[in-house]
């Protein structure tokens, strides 16, 4: 036996590396989501009711691969980069031939009893590929905007496939993702003021145009204009509006707040987990987890400050932009900041595959925080 | 170390902190902003919040009792139980099969059966509660409850209650029904309820009702209509709506997004008070009507098929008897055995050639015929325009011009008092020569003639009482001595309403004193409490000779008592009764669409007796009208003298049971 384990102790980190504050902060939002899921669900019929269950089991295995990456050195997954936004792609353009169709858009792909969101996993496959392309760019001074094509050519042609199924809140995602990632490994100061200025100009023209679906339109309409038409397409953000301050400074209790328990609340184990933590716990409940996300996504921020190489440098920094724009536009979206665009809790809604996706995250955060130093 | 190493990151180190900071800036907008929604907003969130699941339910006000003179109930309410089902709970099978939980079982079938639903009701309503179910969002038609058995008996009822878990998606709706004791026997007289209609609604709730302040409200809507409410559509019900309707009160209840009911104690204390206002009952009304009498009226009338009666107190226009035919069920057309049955009960009224919903007492008006005589006859008397002694000679047969008059009878000599009691025609044209149709027109306006009475519980009819001014105007100019013979016997333009008939016949009786006709005694608040009481209601005092009313009345009598009078046969010395038939004749035209089969009855003659009862002091003034009877000696007198029979043992007994 102990011959059989002398080869793992190689890729297993020494256990005074193992980063607890990271584990602590993820155990608890893990807890917290999963505890504010049965209240979320707990006035709802009774086929629902069982979603916090799923919800745990998907918790368990994505915890189980999320300890295995950990203890892999991450400099082994510059290997699978390649594959795995090849099989990424794949994923995604099947779900055009096979896709189920739920309310207007085809995001899931059935294998077997499973369903998955290929969208959900490309964000993954993203990451490593835009993190193994830019270690390998040559130095800084020297770098234009023609060096930038490569890479956003890696991430258009996923957040494109995306857009078109329409799921517009994963394609932003993935651009976001993009942008955090070479903004901060790749492009020297004096191109940023001018990428922004482009972004600037391509969303005037998107507007413009007329790119976007009815309901996309429809959806940012309602958020210019939030207080009229609280029946139409305001009507989700209002009620979830109406549900964080419902909560006050100490909230109703759990699974007693009103807006929940009365179900004014629509899709408040997708979307709109967040309006529920916020009425049963009020405002300082709420605060507890967004201190919790800041918290996630500075510790990913110093990983990726002390990370040995540059490729763990970008992993570190999209996993945490993958944390930190869900978060922000959920947060935003259920404060009535920002428009309504379907995009997740991370590890707070219900979802398989995001919750897998999300703890593929958090293994590749432990690996490079473990293997700092060679 | 090296530097410009591929894996290098030195070269941004500069930049982590520039993110940390966004993130940090990030975050911190965030809980900014929900502290202005938590905090500082908080309590106008809440506010909103509450609303949304706070709603005022109205509780409905019980209507007021009806009760006959003696306290017999004509009209209350019952409680009722309707039954409906929520689709998507008693058919979960007919649902999307992925939003099924796994503890949710068909209850359809078990309901169907305590329903006891035939298999063909049993299969269509399957069918419907399956389309309702094609998706389960919230608020779709899956979720919402359907009427399904309206009235339920209530064994069904306690079955359904006492197994709550078998009959998983059962709603019980307690209502109240309004119900009529004596049925079709008061029909006309209290009418019926029905469901408030769009027209009426909008009128009481124009569009911005909602928005309005409350004593706007108050004002466009005194009775505080509501979509839904019952309402009285015809008879007393409607008259008298305002004192039976009571005031709705209201319960505050927390409802869901899905509009359940929902009861857990921990949130009862957001319900501020005052969380509950009772209803405030209608009032009851005591009326003037004998229902003993009413019933008589009916029996009397059971071989006829259509008339009407009035019976009203001499002494005080209170109307005892108030009877119409054919009726209908008010029962059956307030819509207590389901709105089924009220829409056949309606097409199977309404196209009924008899007209079961006309008020025929006060709603018809008829040509009086003979009974009109005692008034022609005391206008002359008034107007001393001929003298009572003197006799005409009836040859049956009298020509003006080349117009032949007839009589029903060669009554040879006749005077004043013989011409009533024998209905002599002839006697009355040479009487109406002399008069002339204006002073019959004078007189017979006193007597409330083409004038509505005021009775006030259906749409009255005036009736007419012609005038030389209304014939010169209908032919244009030219006045014929006819028109004056006509109104003189009660025929040609002259027409009358039985209450109306029974009124003047009243003033008869007692010296000249016109009533308006009264149905409603008192009005008694729903404790008992009496909160008002109707005194007789003189319209006026009509000034007249007493020996000529005397003269009336005697030639009355003499219509029973004289050998020769039209309703001799049916004197009995025990019921002293004075009175005088009619037989009217009617212009039959046949409508389009009228059974050819049926013109004979149509064409026949109306048959009345007015009768003063007794003879010698009236209490009593009875009008019996059989449409189309053909002969009033031989068809209403009878029914006349058998009611007053009734009407005399009856007083009878009270008057023994008293003492």
């Amino acid at each position: 036996m102990a011959r059989g384990l002398r080869p793992l102790r190689r890729i297993v980190p020494a256990r005074d590396h193992f980063d607890w504050p990271l584990f602590l902060g993820i155990a608890a939002l893990c807890v917290v989501g999963a505890v504010n899921l049965y209240s979320a669900t707990s006035a709802a019929k009774l086929a629902l009711q069982e979603l916090y269950v799923q919800q745990v089991y998907w918790l368990v295995v994505g915890g189980i691969v999320a300890g295995i990456l950990a203890s892999v050195d991450y400099r082994l997954f510059e290997k699978w980069a390649w594959p795995s936004y090849g099989v990424g792609l794949v994923l995604l353009v099947l779900v055009f031939v096979l896709g189920r169709d739920i309310r207007g858009s085809s995001r899931w792909l059935s294998l077997g009893p499973l369903s998955i969101q290929p969208s959900e996993t490309m964000k993954i496959a993203l990451i490593l590929a835009l993190a193994k392309h830019l270690h390998n760019v040559h130095a800084v001074e020297r770098r234009g905007l023609r060096d930038l094509a490569f890479p956003a050519l890696i991430a258009a042609v996923p957040a494109a496939l995306v857009i078109k199924q329409p799921d517009l809140g994963t394609g932003l995602i993935l651009s976001l993702i993009f942008a955090s990632m070479t903004l901060l490994l790749a492009v020297p100061g004096g191109l940023i003021l001018r990428i922004v200025g482009t972004i600037v100009g391509c969303s005037w023209a998107v507007w413009e145009l007329d790119l976007l679906k009815d309901y996309q339109r429809a959806r940012i309409d309602a958020f210019l204009n939030p207080e009229q038409n609280i029946l139409g397409a305001n009507w989700h953000a209002h009620h979830a509006r109406v549900a964080i301050g419902n909560g006050g400074v100490t909230g109703w209790g759990f699974m007693r707040g009103t807006q929940n328990q009365f179900h004014f609340l629509p899709d408040q184990f997708t979307d709109f987990p967040f309006p529920v933590l916020a009425e049963d716990w009020g405002f300082a409940g709420a605060c507890v987890l967004v201190t919790i996300y800041a918290f996630l996504v500075l510790r990913a921020i110093d990983i990726a400050y002390r990370a040995r190489d540059r490729f763990g440098a970008a992993l570190a920094t999209g996993v945490g932009a993958l944390f930190f724009w869900h978060a922000v536009f959920n947060l935003g979206m259920v404060t009535g900041l920002l428009p309504v665009v379907g995009v997740t809790l991370p590890l707070f809604s219900y979802g398989g595959s995001s919750v897998v996706t999300d703890l593929v995250g958090v293994g590749f955060l432990m690996s490079v925080s473990s293997h700092r130093q060679s | 170390m090296r530097l410009a190493s591929p894996s290098d990151v030195g070269e941004f180190r500069g930049r982590f902190k520039w993110y940390a900071l966004a993130v940090v800036v990030t975050f911190a907008v965030v809980i900014g902003r929900l502290f202005d929604l938590q905090v500082i907003e908080a309590d106008r969130y809440r506010e909103e919040a509450r609303e949304n699941i706070i709603r005022r339910v109205s509780l409905p006000a019980a209507r007021g009792v009806v009760e006959d003179a003696n306290g017999k109930v004509l009209a209350s309410n019952r409680a009722a139980w309707n039954v409906a089902v929520v689709p998507g709970r008693v058919l979960p099978s007919g649902r999307p099969p992925h939003r099924v939980g796994r503890y949710e079982v068909d209850t359809w079938a078990s309901i169907a059966d305590a329903l006891r639903l035939t298999p063909a009701e049993r299969d269509t309503w399957a069918v419907k509660l399956r389309d309702a179910c094609k998706t389960d969002e919230d608020h779709s038609a899956c979720w919402r409850s359907v009427m399904v058995r309206e009235d339920a008996p209530r064994d069904v009822v306690a079955e359904l209650r006492q197994h709550p878990q078998e009959y998983q998606g059962v709603e019980v709706i307690e209502s109240s029904v309004r119900t009529y004791p004596f049925g079709s026997l008061t029909a006309h007289l209290m009418g019926y309820v029905g469901e408030i209609d769009a027209e009426t609604l909008v009128k009481h709730r124009p569009e911005g009702y909602g928005e309005l302040p409350l004593d706007e409200q108050r004002k466009l809507n005194p009775l505080g209509y509501e979509p839904g409410d019952t309402v009285g559509v015809v008879g007393l019900e409607r008259a008298w709506e305002a004192m039976l309707r009571g005031q709705r009160g209201w319960i505050k209840r927390i409802v869901d997004a899905r509009g359940r009911y929902r009861t857990e104690p921990a949130y009862q204390s957001l319900l501020e008070e005052p969380s509950r206002q009772d209803p405030i009952a209608g009032r009851n009304l005591r009326l003037s009507i004998d229902v003993d009498l009413q019933r008589s009226t009916k029996d009397a009338m059971a071989k006829q098929l259509a008339g009407a009666v009035v019976a009203m107190e001499v002494r005080t226009g209170r109307i005892l008897a108030l009877y119409s035919k054919p009726e209908f069920d008010p029962n059956e057309v307030s819509g207590a055995q389901g709105r089924a049955r009220l829409r056949e009960a309606f097409g199977r009224l309404r196209t009924d050639p008899l007209n079961p919903l006309l008020d025929k007492t006060t709603t018809g008006a008829f040509p009086p015929g003979s009974t009109f005589k005692p008034f022609a006859a005391l206008a002359g008397l008034e107007e001393d325009a001929f003298r009572p002694e003197k006799n005409e000679v009836c040859n049956q047969f009298v020509f003006y011009g080349k117009r032949r008059f007839k009589c029903t009878h060669m009554h040879g000599v006749v005077n004043l008092r013989s011409a009533i009691a024998q209905s002599c025609n002839i006697y009355f044209f040479k009487l109406a020569e002399a008069v002339g149709i204006d002073r019959f027109a004078r007189l017979g306006q006193l007597f409330g003639f083409g004038e509505r009475t005021g009775l006030a519980i259906n749409p009255e009819s005036p009736g007419r009482m012609p005038t030389r001014a209304y014939y010169t105007n209908l032919f244009r100019g030219s006045y014929k001595i006819g028109f004056s013979l006509n109104t003189a016997i009660g025929q040609g333009a002259m027409t009358t309403t039985p209450v109306q008939l029974a009124a003047a016949y009243a003033a008869l009786g007692n010296g000249g004193t016109l009533y308006v006709p009264q149905v409603v005694r008192s009005v008694v608040s729903s404790d008992g409490e009496l909160l008002q009481e109707f005194n007789p209601r003189v319209r006026r005092t009509i000034p007249l000779k007493p020996q000529n009313l005397a003269r009336i009345l005697d030639g009355l009598k003499q219509v029973v008592d004289s050998t020769h009078g039209t309703a001799h046969a049916l004197r009995d010395p025990a019921l002293p009764v004075a009175g005088k038939t009619g037989t009217a004749q009617v212009g039959y035209a046949a409508h389009p669409g009228d059974d050819p089969k049926w013109a004979w009855y149509y064409s026949r003659d109306d048959a009345w007796f007015a009768a003063l009862y007794p003879s010698q002091a009236p209490e009593l003034a009875l009008v019996v009208l059989v449409e189309h009877g053909a002969s009033g000696p031989a068809v209403a007198a009878p029914i006349a003298f058998q009611i007053l029979h009734d009407y005399a043992q009856f007083n009878a007994k009270r008057r023994g049971s008293v003492h």
